[in-house]
């Protein structure tokens, strides 16, 4: 209940901020320009809505991520503005919860918008086949967002702005090289391997959320995939918002 | 971080206070026993005090005012007994309530020293927001906003974004939020500093009100008139310590008055021969002023400047500023020895 | 209550630590597990045979398909750069090779890479190597053992109908393969009818491609088939088949 108050309110945040907007907005205006694009692509401007959209949404939404997300907390500190949140009767854990809730809310509007534009340009285009493996990678490219927001979270309740960008995107990259990391693990001779390989399932391994290379030819993937997925993001973001909950738990707010 | 294994309820035992409650512990609003706070710093490793074994007692329906120096502990406690902070330390009570419960919370509203807000709400919002973090249902919660925004003057264009709110109006809706919710008990950290005189004056019937409600209040101030009209009692405290807790009136009486007369058309004399010594005269191009330093001699000045003829336009008690209070306190504090522990920020 | 007992604080610390400990081993798990049972987006294995592949891909951070279509651009601006000037195609087979690198999915680029190799660069091994290595990540692709089958066929040089007759067949065995490919992998057996097949192959081209500058290079060879046939100079058309870098018009 608490923690929804704290979301709404998170959500009016982001979506209030000129970053999201500008962000929209500038995707918009990539997968248009994709569009022109096209002409020179020969006969593939299908695959290349698919493949930039699908991109832009992504990307943008990690920039979102790092434009609002990791000054989440850190801001609301600085600002002094959570001495008026946490003096009330709420835990800790739930204001950080709410925090979460809030920012991937709107991340996920984020998605649905750029989604709809790529799904839009490709009806246009007559392409309305590709709709389903589409809006499944879409639903993919959100949850790989929702887990980088929760690491956000944690780095923000812990650290200033700066380094929290650095943590973030750090672990966003680990998070991309995770099944090659343990493919070099296999490959590492002992200790090295095992810490490696170790390493690779502990980095958010996503991966898990990329079916890129299939929605570019139009194919959709397994509802076991799709499950899978979700409940890996979920497992992981709850993971990584205890964690944030314990080291907050003892914060001096001076 | 904690370093000593506190009860987490239940009250200490008398023998660890210096002096034993007058009053039964139900009658208490706030009460703290041997609250500490230190900090490291980050870079040095110097352990710096910022307050060192608190004990006090803020009875039920009392209005306390908590005064002290810049850096001298003030807001360091008021974050400890709404959580901001983690004691070092000792324990606190809000309303029976320990502080580490996050329902010890419920019960109080606070507002922070030049609080700071979410620029992108309007006044509505935030006050709904504040009203259900402190536990309102949502259609209360929005009721109670409106009739807040209303009462502190700021009802007028609900939609108005904070970040057109002036500074007065910031605190006039920090006031609301830290009330909405009907408290028990209002802490309110510097809540007339940086305010124009109308700003002070709100915020003083606001307290006054609450006070007739029969809501605790425990504000640190600066400024004693202020202090003087809304408190029943006042703590002192400096450099981390608690030095004096005190009615407004032993405080104040305590020091020596002076009064000030003022008076037009005073012929050049030389004062009374009685009263060299005890008062000062200044001329100013339409009025001559005279400070008495002694108000018990009040009645033999008054009736020489009417002897010769000068013409009395005002007779003003003079109360000893704070500043001079807390400098007499710091020396008696000095004399005791404590001046080593005073906390260098 | 006990001076051991837990303050409320320490209490949810130790919840919190406690719910990430037993998520964090659960993701672990899933994470471990992942790999195994999902489609994987890039697979190094193949890529460590392409080195400059296997450098950019890590780079894409995921986002290799966008890589792989800049790529594509890219290809096709070269190709049709060159095309217009100096009929040179130097670095092409490695361009195709790095976007079918970063998108082993992306058939139409074996296809157009490997006609415009063969026919226009030269370069027929380069050609052969990219659509066998479509075919090899794309195995149950017809549609790319068909056109590989028709590359055999009209090989510059020489066709090679054991091969081509080889990949049509395969074609046939497999779901996307055209219905054609059955009657072409006959005409093919039986060595028969080579200018008349070779001219259906690239009608169908002409006709079905969306690729404008694979139809240009379609429309080219049927009016030198046409040409020839015309003149009843079926070995001139067959030397012309035979020749790499075809000028279209400049009968000899």
């Amino acid at each position: 209940m608490k923690a929804a108050a704290i979301a709404r309110n998170t959500f009016r945040e982001a979506t209030r901020d000129r970053a999201l907007t500008g962000v929209l907005v500038a995707g918009v205006a990539l997968i248009l320009a994709t569009q022109a694009l096209g002409a020179l692509a020969l006969g593939e401007e299908s695959r290349l809505t698919v493949d930039l959209g699908l991109s832009a949404i992504s990307g943008f939404g990690l920039l979102v991520i790092v434009l609002v997300g990791t000054s989440l907390v850190a801001k609301e500190i600085e600002r002094r503005t959570i001495f008026n949140l946490l003096s009330r009767p709420i835990g800790r854990p739930a204001y950080l919860l709410g925090k979460w809730l809030g920012l991937s809310s709107a991340l996920w509007v984020v998605v649905a918008v750029l989604g709809l534009v790529v799904w839009l340009m490709l009806e246009v285009r007559g392409h309305g086949g590709y709709g389903p493996a589409v809006a499944e990678a879409a639903y993919l490219a959100g949850l790989e967002l929702t887990v980088v927001t929760g690491l956000a979270v944690l780095f923000s309740a812990l650290s200033t702005p700066v380094l929290s960008t650095l943590y973030t995107v750090g672990f966003y990259c680990a998070g991309q090289w995770s099944w090659d990391l343990r493919d070099f693990a296999e490959r590492a001779p002992g200790a090295l391997g095992v810490t490696l390989r170790v390493a690779a399932d502990l980095v958010p391994n996503l991966p898990i959320f990329n079916m890129r290379a299939l929605a570019a030819h139009g194919q959709v993937t397994t509802p076991f995939h799709l499950g899978l997925a979700t409940l890996y993001a979920l497992v992981y973001c709850g993971c990584v918002l205890a964690l944030a909950a314990a080291a907050f738990e003892s914060r001096d707010f001076k | 971080m904690r370093t000593s294994a506190a009860p987490a309820s239940g009250w200490p035992t008398p023998g660890r206070l210096p002096d034993a409650p007058d009053h039964p512990p139900e009658a208490l609003a706030i009460r703290t026993a041997g609250l500490s706070k230190s900090y490291r710093h980050n870079w040095t490793g110097r352990i710096v005090t910022g307050l060192d074994e608190l004990n006090l007692e803020v009875r039920l329906g009392e209005v306390m005012g908590y005064l002290g120096p810049n850096g001298a502990g003030k807001t360091t406690t008021l974050k400890l007994l709404t959580g901001l902070l983690k004691p070092t330390r000792g324990d606190a009570w809000l309303m029976g309530v320990p502080i580490q419960q996050v329902s010890s919370r419920r019960r109080i509203g606070f507002l922070p020293e030049q609080p700071y807000f979410y620029e992108y709400l309007n006044g509505m919002e935030y006050l709904e927001l504040a009203g259900q973090l402190s536990g309102l249902a949502g259609q209360e919660a929005h009721q109670q906003a409106r009739g807040w925004l209303g009462r502190v003057g700021l009802g007028e264009r609900p939609r108005l974004v904070l970040r057109k709110y002036s500074k007065g109006m910031l605190q006039r809706l920090g006031l609301a939020a830290a009330l909405l919710h009907q408290p028990d008990v209002l802490i309110l950290d510097e809540p007339m500093s940086g305010l124009d005189p109308f700003g002070r004056r709100d915020v003083r019937d606001l307290i006054l009100e609450q006070r007739e409600r029969g809501t605790t209040v425990l504000f640190s101030s600066h400024i004693l008139p202020d202090v003087e009209i809304l408190c029943d009692r006042v703590a002192i405290i400096l450099g981390g310590r608690l030095t004096r807790v005190a009615t407004v009136g032993q405080l104040v009486g305590a020091s020596h008055q002076q009064v000030e007369i003022r008076c037009t058309v005073v012929p050049p004399f030389a004062p009374e021969p009685g009263l060299v010594g005890t008062v000062e005269r200044r001329d100013r191009p339409h009025e001559t002023s005279f400070l008495l330093h002694d108000d018990t001699r009040l009645g033999e000045m008054l009736a020489w400047l009417l002897r010769v003829g000068a013409q009395v336009r005002a007779v003003t008690p003079q109360r000893a500023t704070l500043e001079e209070l807390f400098l007499a306190t710091a020396a008696r504090a000095d004399a005791d020895g404590h001046a080593d522990e005073r906390r260098s920020a | 209550m006990s001076a051991f007992a837990l303050t409320p604080r320490a209490t949810r610390m130790a919840t919190a630590w406690a719910v990430a400990l037993a998520l964090g081993l659960a993701a672990f798990l899933i994470a471990a597990a992942a790999p195994r049972r999902l489609p994987r987006p890039q697979p190094l294995e193949e890529l460590s045979y392409y080195p400059s592949g296997r450098c950019l891909e890590p780079a894409t951070l995921g986002h290799a398909e966008s890589f792989a279509d800049l790529a594509w651009l890219r290809a096709v601006q070269y190709y049709g750069e060159h095309r217009r000037t100096d009929m040179r195609f130097a670095r092409m087979a490695h361009v195709f090779d790095i976007l079918t690198t970063l998108s082993p999915g992306f058939l139409p680029a074996y296809v157009f890479g490997g006609f415009a190799l063969a026919q226009e660069g030269g370069d027929f091994p380069h050609a052969e190597a990219l659509m066998l290595k479509g075919l090899e990540r794309n195995p149950s692709s017809g549609e790319l053992a068909f056109q590989l089958g028709f590359l055999y066929y009209v090989r510059p040089g020489g066709r090679d109908l054991r091969h081509a007759a080889e990949y049509f067949e395969l074609s046939t065995r497999l779901p996307d393969g055209p219905p054609a490919a059955r009657r072409f992998a006959a005409f093919a057996r039986q060595n028969a009818g080579d200018l008349r097949v070779a001219w259906a192959l690239w009608r169908d081209v002409a006709r079905s491609s969306q690729n404008r500058y694979l139809r240009e290079m379609a429309e080219r060879e049927m009016r030198t088939i046409e040409r020839a046939w015309a003149a009843g100079h079926a070995a001139l058309a067959r030397r012309h088949l035979g020749t790499p870098r075809v000028i279209v018009g400049g009968a000899p």
